[in-house]
């Protein structure tokens, strides 16, 4: 990956009417990267999204290509290219017409169009009998994958994915997120892609934006987002946290001296380990078992705790043990 | 099984009526016009006379106006009933309802008063529109009443609703993220139009076509209040055949051949076309 800037958002912002769906978004996306933006719904990525790819002019700022401006550029016109959410699978059309589309836009001959068809199916691991095939025969997952054809077939210089997995069900998501992740890598294009899911971002990415209320809250690699969050909206988003109010260098609750600022510990369920001697005490009062490590729900004096461990070591319900976490690798937020 | 028992069930009282109220009309008509010329009797010698004279009598200008006349003005209906049914889809609220009304509201007026108002708008000298344009520009204007594109006028004025509402039923099959899609692997609007919007509102296109052609096939109205004596057209000729001429074999002959003409048309076109996307949507 080079540090050259492939799209930049400068105060990209779009109202509809009293709504603000995008509020002062600025951003630059690096060739070649996995960048995802994460959020709730509503939180304005599909109106980002639809910004970046041209369905959709932003109501103040620009937007850059490569340093050209192309803020109002016509999506026919900008050389990107996105998977949609409803994949927007052309049903009149056959497989094979779906993944030309692009090509017999530009007016290139049938004959070349067929031949990089079938060479973008086997890409995306569709043999050649899905040519002719009707779209509406597909499968969930086949139809993913003629849409990412599809999208790869007009060659373009940044990919958009608009949640198009969020339809799939688990164990195909998962297989699919990996393989959208190795053809990137093999493409060695820049993907663009929201989500909701916190997982699919972290496996996918190199980047994270986070978004709320149309604002991005916090942009980092998975593991600075996950270690390092901003405020207590992305540390909650990012998956299972407990969170220790500190006032005045004590946690109240549980009569602990952490010291510093007044503020919220971010305490991650791994970070949150039984302890032989201090810590404070606590009772299991619910077991999870998640494969390789099981997930207590602990009943502490300063509330509700989460914590997961190996699955190695045995718990049992009900029982009373002491937690407790280092100090010294704990993240501090103060809203 | 209870299934299909249920739908034959829910099917016999308009198969009855269809049978009773189409079919047999239609096979008696078709009978007679196998009957000598000039007979009023079901029972004489069964002769292809009536359908030599269609082809070798004159019958060919009726034919050609009519047929001419259904195919231009589908053609013409369509072209002003597809930018109308984009603009009433995107407007979707308040305002579609009052332009739809204004579209719909003149079916429920007889054709032939509809007729007659225009025949009195287009009329020249103390007519509405040149009178007005007179009186208000001191324009004065010819009158294309009594004209060939006047009884055009008139079929187009008569037959849009009848093309438009089924056409806003094909633009409202075309979903959005279609032609965003399409939009952003690069095809132009007029590539959008070709490749994603037309096909996907073929069914109600077509409809409204046929409809609108089948219609203008039958119509003598529009000829002879606004064709003055410019135009006969099929159905006129029929006509007088079955009254003036007192020869039913012949009407009927010409009837048969209005249908043949009329089943050459519609049975392909809708066979192109998944009548089932536009009801089950």
């Amino acid at each position: 990956m080079n540090s050259e800037i492939a799209l930049s958002l400068q105060g990209l912002s779009r109202t509809f009417g009293d709504l603000t769906a995008l509020d002062n978004v600025s951003l630059d996306i690096v060739e070649g990267e996995f960048f995802t933006i994460v959020g709730p719904s509503g939180s304005g990525k599909t109106t980002l999204l639809r910004l970046l790819a041209g369905l959709d002019v932003p109501s103040a700022g620009s937007l850059l290509l490569r340093g050209k401006d192309i803020t109002t550029m016509p999506a026919n016109l900008r050389p990107t290219a996105m998977v949609f959410q409803s994949l927007a699978l052309f049903d009149h059309r056959s497989v094979g017409e779906n993944v030309e589309f692009a090509m017999k836009m530009r007016g290139i001959d049938p004959a070349q169009r067929r031949k990089e068809a079938l060479r973008l199916l086997d890409l995306v691991q569709l043999s050649g009998e899905y040519y002719a095939r009707r779209v509406t025969q597909c499968s969930g997952g086949e139809r993913q994958r003629v849409a990412l054809a599809r999208v790869l077939a007009s060659n373009p210089e940044i990919l958009f994915f608009d949640e198009p997995l969020s339809a799939l069900d688990f164990r195909l998501r998962k297989a699919l997120e990996v393989e959208l992740r190795s053809l990137q890598r093999r493409t060695g294009r820049t993907f663009v892609y929201i989500t909701h899911s916190l997982e699919e971002a972290m496996i996918m990415s190199d980047r994270i934006g986070i978004m709320k209320d149309g604002k991005l809250v916090q942009i980092g690699t998975p593991t600075q987002i996950y270690a390092e969050p901003k405020n207590l909206f992305v540390a909650r988003f990012m998956g299972e946290v407990n969170i220790l109010k500190v006032r005045g260098g004590q946690i109240a609750d549980l009569a602990l001296s952490v010291g510093g600022e007044d503020g919220y510990l971010v305490v991650r369920p791994e970070m949150l380990n039984p302890v032989e001697t201090a810590g404070f005490e606590t009772k299991i009062t619910e077991l999870f078992h998640l494969g390789s490590r099981v997930q207590l729900h602990l009943d502490t004096a300063a509330g509700p705790m989460i914590s997961e461990q190996p699955a190695t070591r045995t718990f049992r319900v009900g029982e009373t043990l002491n937690f407790g976490f280092d100090p010294a690798h704990l993240h501090r937020v103060t809203t | 099984m209870t299934d299909s028992r249920a739908g034959y069930l829910l099917m016999a009282p308009v198969a009855l009526f269809l049978l009773i109220g189409f079919v047999t009309p239609i096979l008696i008509v078709a009978w007679y016009s196998l009957m000598e010329p000039r007979t009023f009797e079901l029972t004489s010698v069964l002769t292809l006379a009536n359908y030599r004279t269609a082809f070798t009598d004159g019958y060919g200008p009726p034919f050609f106006w009519s047929i001419g006349g259904a195919v231009v003005t589908t053609i013409a209906c369509l072209l002003i009933a597809w930018p109308t049914a984009k603009m009433l889809h995107k407007l979707a609220g308040r305002g579609a309802v009052v332009i739809t009304l204004l579209i719909a509201g003149p079916i429920f007026v007889s054709e032939s008063v509809r007729l007659f108002g225009m025949s009195l708008f287009l009329m020249p000298g103390g007519g509405i529109l040149a009178g007005s344009l007179n009186a208000v520009f001191g324009v004065s204007i010819g009158t294309v009443l009594n004209t060939k594109m006047g009884v055009f006028l008139g079929l187009v004025y008569v037959h849009f609703p009848f093309v438009l509402f089924p056409t806003l039923l094909g633009v409202a099959l075309i979903p959005q993220d279609r032609v965003d899609a399409a939009r952003d692997l690069g095809a132009n609007a007029w590539q959008v139009l070709r490749e994603i919007e037309l096909p996907l509102a073929l069914p109600g296109l077509v409809i409204g076509a046929l409809l609108t052609f089948v219609l203008c096939i039958g119509a003598n109205a529009e000829a002879a209040i606004l064709g003055g004596q410019t135009v006969t057209v099929v159905t006129r000729a029929i006509e007088q055949r079955f009254s003036y001429a007192q020869d039913w074999p012949m009407g009927a002959a010409l009837t048969m051949l209005v249908v043949a003409v009329t089943a050459v048309v519609v049975f392909p076109a809708l066979a192109r076309i998944d009548l089932n996307r536009l009801i089950r949507k």
